[in-house]
Parts: C-alpha cells; structure tokens; sequence
C-alpha cells in the first residue's frame, strides 16, 4: 500500500528531524539533564570535579563574558574603552592565531572540556589541546611578580566543597577577555568558585577584578553538564594547517543585539541542491 | 502516533536547536554575509586538517576555462560527527558548495552546506562561530 503523499511528506520530515537530532546530541553542546545521583566525592571526602564537561545550549549569549549583566554591559573604564577600540579595530582575534585565550576566556566557550583532579592539583584540559594544572594547597601564596601568562598563576584552595581557584600575573597584551574583543589588562585577578551539585553538573561562579580597564569588579556564572561516557577530547592541532589567519579582519565582526558575534540578516544561501 | 503529531515535535525539536560560541574564529571576521554563493566543482586537493579542512576545487567557467577556489569547513571532528568522513570525498569527485565569500575578496569561502558526490547534504560550518546556521 502507498501512503498518500502528506503522510510520506511529514515522515521525510520527521525522519530528517530525528537524524537532525541524533547529530546534535553528538555535538559540542548539550540540553540539560537532571541528575539523579549526588555529588561524587573522593578518598578525602572532597567533591571530585573531574568529567567531561560540555556548555549547556541556554547559556546564553555564548562566548561573551557580560552575559550576566544588564544589557550585557561590562564597566569599562576610559582605559577600557580604548583597550576595546583597539582589539575591535587593530587585532585579529588571538584564538584564530592559535594564541591561548587563558581564563576567564575558556570558561565563556562553547567548547567542552575536561578535568583531572587529584589530590593536590587539579588539572582543566581544553579542547585546543591547552592545559591548566592548577597546585591546590592551602599555604600557598602567589608570587610577588609572577611571569605574565594567559591562564595566570593560579592558586587552589578548598573552602569547605567549593574549590576556589585565585588568579593573578597575567599578559596584557593579544589577549581578548571574551570572543567579543573585549579587553583585560596585567592588572587582572579572577577568583573563580568551583562547585558540582550534583552528579551531573559543574558550576563556576567568577569574580573578575580590573582596575586598570574596569570601573568595578564583576562576575560570570555558568554551569555545565557532564558528556556521554562515549564522548571525550581528541586532538585538535591549531596551528596544523591555520589557513585562515591570512583572511582574517581585525575584531570579531558585528556583534548581534542579543550579545554574540555575527551578522543580525545575513543572506540566505541558495536553496538546497534536489536529491537526485 | 498521528502525522500532525510527529510534525509538531520535529518542528518542536528543530527550534529547540541552538548553537552557542564555540568556534575557533568568528565568521564574521572572515566572512561576509551578503555574499552567498553556490560553487560546483571537481576536488583537486584536499585537507583534513585542523584548526579547520579546506577543500579546493576547480571551477568550470562558460569559456571553458576553469578558476580554482579555497572551501573552509569545520574541524575534521565537527564533520565527522555529522557523517562526514574523510573517506567521502576524493579528488576528482564533483561537489557542490553553498556558502560565503571571504571578506577580502579572495577566491575562498566558507562551506555551510556540502553536497557530497553522493548525494548526500551535510552542514559543513564550524558550529558556534556567529555564522548563519
């Protein structure tokens, strides 16, 4: 028996749905999930941060490190300004260069990634194939003029189950903040809180401190959920065949209304080729 | 399970799909969106490479010579998980690719759409980069 054809139609279509769908979950980001199970812990009773950990699709706008302000304004001070003026109009974005984009840039992507802990050290492992080992010792204080660096010098500390990972020493220069250009001097301290939940999240509260390019300190919170046991980081070589950086134009391009980089109508593309 | 039904969830599930920032450059900064563009060809070389693989074909033009184009795609892992695999293409093997030019005019463009020689349509786009999706 043939179907007639609006039922052949809306099957196409579902079928092309579901195979839509099924790509997705594969994808970089996720939908929440509920978990059921408690927070893990390990031999000393602290919570174990350790999973792969992916960007959930209602952390919105990605990639810009404002998210959690009114209008997605961040305080810059006229320093600031002219910081962001120059990112947006003289550098190419230091990530397409294969420059690492450090804290607080990372915990503002859509990337996932992945953490180690141990007893002593916890270490975040990016999707570029970058690395923070970070010491986690209670006695330790930074250093008095530490080498600048991308992720800082980072120290972590227990406060009762939230791991609080204070940074200083960082670069001031071919350094965006956040996807948007927008800017950070030496002068930055993050202090960022780690927490998880529950089984199946992990959650950053950020305070980010700048009195060089920030009128006032600020803070980016995210919460991310823990990948399929099937799905883990794979190598990703930047600088392997980086053929683009001879193409790209200075700053990230517009950015949309809503807080990410993009064109607001960009043209259609022509309709689909017909299947043969 | 009715047809109205099975419409209303894959429409359901088409909206709740959403891509926030992930990419390794924004699209915009290479790209531009007024220029969509439709480019067949026969591969003549291929690079499945990160932080991007770039396709090169060869343009048939009405004189019957031919102009050569750069394609950018996604990651060789971003295809992969959609199906696109680097044993589905070859050179010599006809494409046909829907995307953008290069904002600085040159003959590259971004590949959100892919026809593979077999038929099949696959997104080609780094997800995440501010691009049309």
């Amino acid at each position: 028996m043939t179907p007639r054809p609006i039922v052949r139609a809306v099957l196409a279509v579902a079928t092309s749905m579901a195979l839509c769908v099924s790509v997705a979950a594969q994808e970089l980001t996720s939908d929440d999930a509920p978990s059921t199970k408690p927070t893990p812990r390990t031999a000393s009773g602290k919570p174990d941060l350790s999973g792969y950990w992916k960007g959930m699709r209602n952390t919105t706008p990605g990639g810009n490190i404002g998210k959690d302000l009114p209008g997605f304004k961040l305080p810059l001070t006229p320093a600031g300004e002219a910081a962001l003026k120059h990112n947006l109009t003289a550098t190419v974005d230091p990530e397409a260069l294969c420059i690492i984009g450090g804290i607080p840039r990372h915990n503002a992507s859509g990337l996932p990634f992945e953490v180690l802990q141990g007893a002593n050290k916890i270490a975040f492992l990016y999707f570029y194939s970058y690395f923070r080992a970070i010491p986690i010792d209670a006695n330790r204080k930074h250093s008095d003029d530490p080498d600048p660096s991308f992720f800082g010098e980072e120290i972590g500390k227990w406060d009762g189950d939230t791991l609080v990972i204070d940074s200083i020493g960082f670069k001031d220069e071919k350094v965006w903040i956040d996807e948007n250009a927008n800017p950070h001097s030496d002068a930055l301290h993050v202090v960022e809180r780690w927490t998880r939940p529950d089984y199946n999240h992990i959650h950053v509260d950020t305070r980010i401190e700048d009195p060089k390019f920030y009128t006032r300190p600020f803070t980016y919170a995210r919460t991310w959920v823990l990948g399929p046991p099937d799905e883990e980081l794979h190598e990703y070589s930047c600088s392997e065949n980086n053929v683009n950086r001879e193409h790209l134009g200075f700053g990230p391009g517009p950015i949309r209304k809503d807080g990410t980089r993009g064109y607001e109508d960009p043209a259609p593309l022509p309709p689909p080729v017909p299947k043969k | 399970m009715s047809a109205r039904a099975i419409l209303v969830i894959a429409a359901v599930a088409a909206i709740s799909i959403t891509v926030p920032a992930a990419a390794h450059h924004s699209f915009a900064a290479e790209y531009d969106g007024t220029k969509a563009v439709r480019l067949e060809g026969t591969l003549v070389k291929i690079e499945w490479t990160n932080p991007h693989t770039y396709f090169y074909i060869d343009v048939k033009q009405p004189d019957g010579t031919a102009v050569r184009w750069g394609l950018e795609a996604g990651s060789p892992g971003a295809l992969s998980r959609r199906g696109f695999k680097r044993g589905d293409i070859k050179v010599g093997d006809t494409i046909i690719v829907d995307g953008y030019r290069a904002r600085d005019g040159s003959n590259l463009a971004d590949a959100r759409r892919v026809t593979l020689p077999d038929g099949r349509v696959v997104a080609g786009g780094s997800a995440g980069d501010g691009g049309p999706q």
